[in-house]
């Protein structure tokens, strides 16, 4: 390679062509790259020290971020701080107050997605702090709320209201707390004062108009909803409030005295006892001791000073009247203007209807709140004196309008679309608007003006009572007023016929089937408070409604039907009933007499399927049925049998006819109440045998199952019983005991007994176990010395006692369920051969050794022997000397040609100790055991 | 001066030999017995330290005893029907009565009937008042217990019915006894009912303290003086215990229960019907159906002496012995007057009684104390009325007086005549 060669390799011209592309240079960059920003959200230094959230910013970054001059860094702290928190709750513990204080302070930002940012972290924070936690906190809270809500700029009063939402929903007490500069907010919000010479002259319920903002994003009317709409919230929440500690007349309250079992104790005595349960009972302070003072010494910090009051009294609740009222006629009529609404062919829009329903709802509010406060109907009159002419003007004369107006509406929406009008149903409730504008029209009237109003108080009768005809689909809370409204119209017009009326359209509605429960609830009440105030009447005033008396006939039927599906309900149903019948209510005791079979029916009866509580207060009531017929008692001792009633209900059953029957109470007591002598000894048998006579036929064929027990030596066979069955029997044969022993005539009670066993019983082949360990506990606690035992009774009990310890005796250790009737059995057992020597020489004779089968002969052998060991036996078997000795021979020549076993030593030497006599040391003895 | 005795007051539904029998509490000393009549369940009671009534078992009066003059029935009150229960107020001025369903209230010094509480609807089968005779306490057979303030039932009104002042209704079976606390109206009641609880309710509030359940209808209750202890009889003859003011013991326990009293008294055959403590709380007297009056020592939970009686008891309780009751020249203070059977507004057909002032004791408590003004009036037309009756009772004499006076005139006018013939004759007598 020359030297001019290498030259021209170098410098190599390029030749550019036109069409072709340049060809890149070397040197070029490359621009086809693309580049991100370097973005770092996070913080690369780790504090140790605080808590960070996802930026690694902690609390004092974020908080102090907060007075940033940039909107934009501001809303990212707030949404840092919704993270951190959720992330470290216990932040929130922690710097409460700086939280508080910060995230308060822009309520009144500037910047709409700050507030927003502002109003999401309250709501996530809310939840979170107890109203205790923040009560302290809370005048600064409310300050920021309310110069929101009276910022000059309209989007900071919008968010303001979102801000009063989430308060109320989670510290209704707190914020009802400051009602006094709340309320007033509230009017500022929708309207302004005159401040021009109006001022002077006319009275300060004038001063007040509307105020109409044509800047607003939405249009007056939507404000003005909105504000009502919270308004109607913060009122309710200020009446549930009051209404929890005083007593109020509403249809919910219903109970005499709401609190008067909140603090009483309720104590079981055989825990108390045990010392399981202690009794503390306090000086003048009831149940508990009184250590909250109501004393304080400053009422809240950084507060001026003054108590509060808000609505609490009546004169502050008067002015707040005064300014509202008007301002709601106002918006009233600006929603319905008069000659819009006597045109015929217009119907409501859905907003005026919201707003005529917002209107009514915080006037029947206030009405509420005035009733609370009005101990001398002072302040009622009052109201009556001011509005009665205003709202029957405007209201009233739209009265029948509305429902004819809004029903024209719907049919027009409902050619428009589907859709929209369930909107709108779900909305706007024009019954419940009707019913609310009743409500509060009602409550001005009363008994004595009766004759002024009664052009407007028949129309909305009319339709009260055409509603309730045709109410089948009324929620409860519209039936919840529209019974308010009926109950006033019953209070304030003692007129008869009208008052029937009513409560016959009440009926007919509490007829329909298919009812939900909380309505068959609210109409349930209803009755029952109409009954009581009945009730209160003198004798001589008192009158009995027909339509309610049917209705109270009507319950233990109804009560019947219901069975098992309903146990609320058939709650409420027998609360009613044994009030009724605790008061010797006639119609009712005699349905209930007359339902009274169906309702104690031992198979499907209410007593038996219902829960245990209400099963209580059924067999409370047998103690008020007027009488107790044969059939009826024999039900009730199949319900006290069959187990499905507990024990301890079976034993309270059989306690309260006790007091029901002639041998309980005074001699000179009220003949009638009686249950005759006969029924009731044949109940106590009945219980007493603990089977039907069907059942014990229907066993006498059973042969060869594994439950039947078998022996050579006597007839009686024995049906084991289960278990549950075996204890719940012996349970109530307790009870059954008791009732026996308190007779006075021992020794009549005891023929009756064993007449009643020898007829029903000593013919019998198979017999339950529990019925025979029975009747052997009941014979044994009867008996006393004037009692003669008959004779065809004594050889049943010996074969019975013969097979029952043959039972005890060859039960296995396997059989673990029988096994815990052993102990039971067993001193019944003895018990008798104890007390009556004469059934335990008949067992003894019937043991005829020689008959039974080889395997028999150790059970009989360890009988005499255990017999023999026990100590109360011991004087009897010694007087049967002969025949036990004759016995232990007979098993010795039958075993003579086998193998001397181990029992059958035992059985000789037990005889030689306990019946020859031979002094044997102790040490002989021990070796037995 | 030597402590007050104790005695024990018992009566039984037999009442063969006494109606009731009054015995020495610690000796059991028969100290005396009253004749006449079987007196029924709640219904002795000792009026004013001076009186034993005694409403008769299914018969519609009630019987008075002087309690000194132990065998002679001193009056018998007719009633409208039978009396179930029977108290009188603890100062002595009214007597209550439940009959049927309704409450009389008698007042004793003057045996009116002042008033017809009609509020229960069914029978009556207590009555008790508190300890200041401001208040007292009805249950019944229709599960009710209520409070009345006796001011507001005396208030005379007729317009009004009375109300009670508080209405429990807890209970969901009959009542069958209520024991009233110490302490006027911040007292507390125990109430007893069939459906086996015990409550206990304060009279200020009205509120239920406490509610014990048992396992056995419950037929009488008491409390002792100091509240420590409920004493429930069961309808099985048993008596609980239930202790008002037990802290939780600390200490550790044995499983020993022999040594361990219980809380149970066990020794009735049949259901105990009436209970009562003595006054230092260390004894309580039971009477049952089972014919037998037991004295137990409340500490060891033993029976200490039992009296048998001819028939179920009645009532039994311990008394502080009245003067009159032991000591035989005692009087009365007062007779006992003819108990009214009408109501007082409603016999309108009775004479007007004789300018007598009607002073209700325990006017004071109602707040509306007459005025002097009306005081004035009042005497001041008694004393109209005395005058007038001179006045007019006087004409009677007036016209006495006036043939008194006619007769002096004719008298006079005869002397005068006389003396004007004598007087002529000497004048126109021919001088000599």
């Amino acid at each position: 390679m020359t030297k001019k060669r290498k030259r021209q390799d170098d410098f190599q011209k390029v030749k550019l062509k036109v069409g072709k592309k340049k060809p890149k240079l070397e040197n070029a960059t490359a621009t086809n790259f693309k580049t991100k920003t370097i973005h770092l959200p996070e913080q690369l230094k780790e504090d140790g020290t605080l808590p960070t959230n996802n930026r690694k910013l902690n609390i004092k970054d974020l908080l102090s971020q907060m007075h940033h001059y940039n909107a934009g860094v501001k809303q990212s702290a707030l949404l840092g701080l919704k993270d951190l928190l959720s992330q470290y709750p216990f932040i929130i513990d922690a710097h409460l107050s700086n939280i508080l204080s910060e995230v308060t302070a822009v309520f009144t930002d500037k910047d709409a997605n700050v507030r927003l940012a502002a109003v999401q972290l309250l709501q996530f924070l809310a939840p979170k702090i107890r109203a205790e936690q923040i009560s302290p906190f809370f005048p600064l809270v409310s300050a920021h709320l309310s110069s929101a809500m009276t910022h000059i700029t309209e989007g900071i009063q919008e968010d303001s209201l979102k801000v009063l939402d989430i308060l109320l929903e989670q510290y209704p007490a707190l914020i009802t707390g400051r009602s006094s500069i709340l309320l007033k907010n509230f009017v500022e919000l929708i309207s302004h004062q005159q401040l021009s010479k109006g001022l002077v002259n006319r009275d300060r319920s004038q001063s007040w108009i509307l105020s109409v903002n044509p800047n607003r994003r939405l249009t007056s009317q939507q404000w003005r909803l909105k504000v009502l709409v919270r308004l109607s919230k913060f009122l309710q929440a200020l009446a549930d409030g009051s209404s929890r500690l005083r007593e109020s007349e509403g249809l919910q309250e219903q109970k005499e005295n709401p609190h008067a079992t909140s603090n009483s104790i309720f104590i079981n005595w055989k825990e108390h006892a045990n010392d399981q349960q202690h009794i503390q009972v306090y000086e003048n302070g009831g149940s508990q001791p009184n250590v909250s003072s109501q004393f304080r010494l400053r009422f809240f910090v950084g507060g001026l000073g003054a108590v509060d009051e808000g609505l609490s009294s009546a004169e502050n609740l008067k002015g707040f009247i005064e300014i509202i009222i008007p301002l709601l006629i106002e918006c009233w009529v600006e929603a319905v203007p008069p000659q819009l609404a006597a045109s015929v062919g217009s119907g409501f829009e859905r907003e005026p209807l919201q707003v005529m329903q917002q209107v009514l709802n915080i006037i029947s509010l206030l009405w509420k709140l005035s009733k609370q406060h009005d101990e001398t109907h002072k302040l009622e009159f009052w109201l009556r004196k001011n509005y009665l002419i205003d709202f029957k003007h405007h209201f009233m004369s739209h009265f029948p309008y509305a429902l004819k107006e809004i029903s024209k509406h719907r049919r027009k929406e409902t050619n428009k679309s589907i859709k929209h009008c369930t909107i709108l149903s779900n909305n706007v409730d024009h019954l419940l608007l009707n019913l609310t504008l009743s409500d509060i029209m009602v409550s001005l009237a009363n008994a004595s003006t009766l004759q002024k109003d009664s052009s407007w108080i028949e129309m909305i009768r009319k339709f009260v009572t055409k509603t309730l005809e045709d109410g089948s689909r009324l929620n409860s809370k519209q039936l919840n007023r529209l019974l308010g409204v009926s109950w006033r119209l019953m209070q304030i017009q003692p007129n008869r016929e009208a008052t029937e009326t009513l409560i016959k359209a009440v009926y007919t509605l509490y007829q329909q089937r298919g009812l939900l429960l909380p309505v068959r609830t609210l109409l349930l009440k209803f009755f029952s408070k109409i009954y009581q105030k009945e009730e209160l009447r003198s004798y001589r005033l008192r009158y009995r409604s027909k339509v309610l008396s049917r209705w109270l006939a009507g319950l233990p039927l109804q009560l019947s039907h219901l069975g098992s599906r309903n146990p609320e309900l058939s709650t409420q149903l027998i609360d009613i009933i044994h009030t009724a019948a605790a008061r010797a209510n006639k119609e009712l005791l005699k349905s209930l007499q007359t339902t009274a079979p169906r309702i104690y029916d031992p198979q499907e009866g209410t007593v038996v399927v219902l829960p245990a509580e209400s099963q209580k207060r059924l067999v409370q009531l047998v103690y008020f049925l007027p009488s107790l017929p044969t059939d009826l008692l024999s039900r009730l001792s199949r319900c006290c049998i069959m187990g499905r009633l507990s024990s301890s209900l079976s034993a309270m059953l059989i306690g309260i006819l006790h007091m029901r029957s002639s041998l309980s109470g005074w001699k000179y007591s009220v003949k009638d109440w009686l249950i005759t002598d006969v029924d009731y000894f044949s109940f106590l048998f009945s219980t007493l045998t603990g089977f039907s006579k069907e059942e014990l036929t229907w066993l006498q064929n059973l042969r060869g199952v594994p439950h039947v027990i078998q022996t050579q030596l006597s007839p009686v066979l024995l049906y084991l019983t289960d278990l549950d069955q075996f204890l719940h029997h012996w349970d109530v044969t307790e009870a059954v005991c008791h009732s026996l022993l308190v007779i006075p005539a021992r020794s009549q009670s005891f023929d009756i007994l064993q007449s009643a066993i020898s007829k029903h019983l000593v013919g019998l082949t198979v017999i339950p176990d529990s019925t025979a360990g029975c009747v052997f506990g009941v014979i044994c606690k009867l008996l006393d010395h004037t009692c003669v035992v008959s004779e065809t009774l004594l050889p049943f009990l010996a074969s019975c006692c013969y097979s029952l310890l043959y039972f005890l005796l060859t039960l296995e250790k396997g059989e673990a369920e029988h096994l815990k009737k052993r102990d039971k059995l067993w001193g019944a057992c003895v018990s008798i051969l104890a007390l009556l020597p004469r059934v335990l020489r008949l067992m003894l004779q019937s043991l005829r050794v020689n008959r039974v089968g080889p395997e028999e002969l150790p059970v009989v052998g360890q009988l005499l022997r255990l017999l023999l060991q026990h100590a109360p036996l011991r004087t009897h078997m010694l007087t049967n000397a002969i025949l036990v000795q004759q016995i232990i021979k007979n098993i010795t020549t039958l075993k003579s040609g086998s193998v001397q076993e181990q029992w059958l030593t035992d059985l000789h030497y037990c005889f030689s100790v306990y019946i020859t006599g031979h002094p044997q040391g102790p040490n002989a003895l021990s070796t037995v055991y | 001066m030597a402590a007050p005795m104790e005695v024990a007051v018992c009566t039984d539904s037999a009442a063969q030999l006494w109606s009731c029998v009054v015995w020495e509490l610690h000796s059991g000393a028969n100290l005396l017995t009253y004749r006449g009549g079987q007196a029924g369940p709640r219904g002795l009671a000792l009026l004013n330290g001076e009186y034993l009534l005694a409403a008769q078992l299914g018969k519609n009066y009630i019987s008075a005893w002087e309690l000194q003059r132990k065998d002679q029935l001193q009056q018998k009150i007719m009633c409208p029907g039978p009396v179930t229960c029977l108290t009188t107020s603890p100062n002595g001025l009214y007597v209550l009565a439940g009959i049927a369903e309704s409450i009389y209230l008698w007042e004793v010094s003057t045996g009116n009937l002042l008033v017809i509480l009609n509020r229960h609807y069914q029978d009556l089968s207590c009555l008790k008042f508190t300890g200041d005779s401001s208040h007292f306490l009805s249950g019944g057979r229709d599960c009710l217990v209520l409070t009345w303030s006796l001011c507001s039932v005396l208030q005379v009104d007729p317009s009004r019915i009375p109300a009670p002042r508080h209405v429990w209704s807890q209970h969901t079976l009959p009542i069958t006894d209520l024991h009233c606390g110490f302490g006027g109206p911040l007292a507390r009641v125990a109430t007893a009912s069939l459906d086996q609880t015990v409550k206990l309710w304060e009279i200020s509030s009205g509120e239920l303290l406490l509610s014990v359940l048992f396992d056995v209808g419950i037929m009488a209750v008491t409390m002792d003086l100091a509240e420590h202890h409920v004493f429930c009889g069961g309808s099985d003859g048993s008596i609980f215990q239930v202790d008002l003011c037990a802290r939780p013991t600390e200490r550790e326990r044995s499983f020993q229960p022999e040594q361990d009293p219980g809380k149970v008294f066990r020794g009735h055959r049949n259901q105990v019907t009436c209970l009562s403590v003595s006054t230092d709380g260390s004894v309580l007297l039971s009477g049952s159906h089972d014919e037998t009056v037991r004295l137990w020592d409340v500490q060891s939970k033993q029976c200490i002496r039992t009296m048998a009686l001819r028939g179920p008891v009645t009532n039994a309780s311990i008394l502080l012995a009245p003067v009159g009751m032991l000591s035989s020249d005692f009087k009365p203070s007062l007779p006992l007057p003819r108990f009214n059977k009408h109501l007082l507004g409603a016999e309108h057909g009775d004479e007007p009684q004789g300018g007598g002032l009607p002073v209700r004791l325990g006017r004071h408590q109602q707040g509306s104390e007459p005025s002097y003004l009306d005081r004035l009036e009042q005497l001041h037309k008694v004393m109209c009325s005395t005058m007038e009756k001179n006045v007019l009772g006087g004409q009677d004499q007036l016209r006495v007086r006036v043939t008194e006076l006619e007769d002096q005139v004719r008298n006079l006018r005869k002397i005068n005549r006389d003396l004007f013939d004598f007087s002529t004759r000497i004048i126109t007598r021919p001088a000599k």
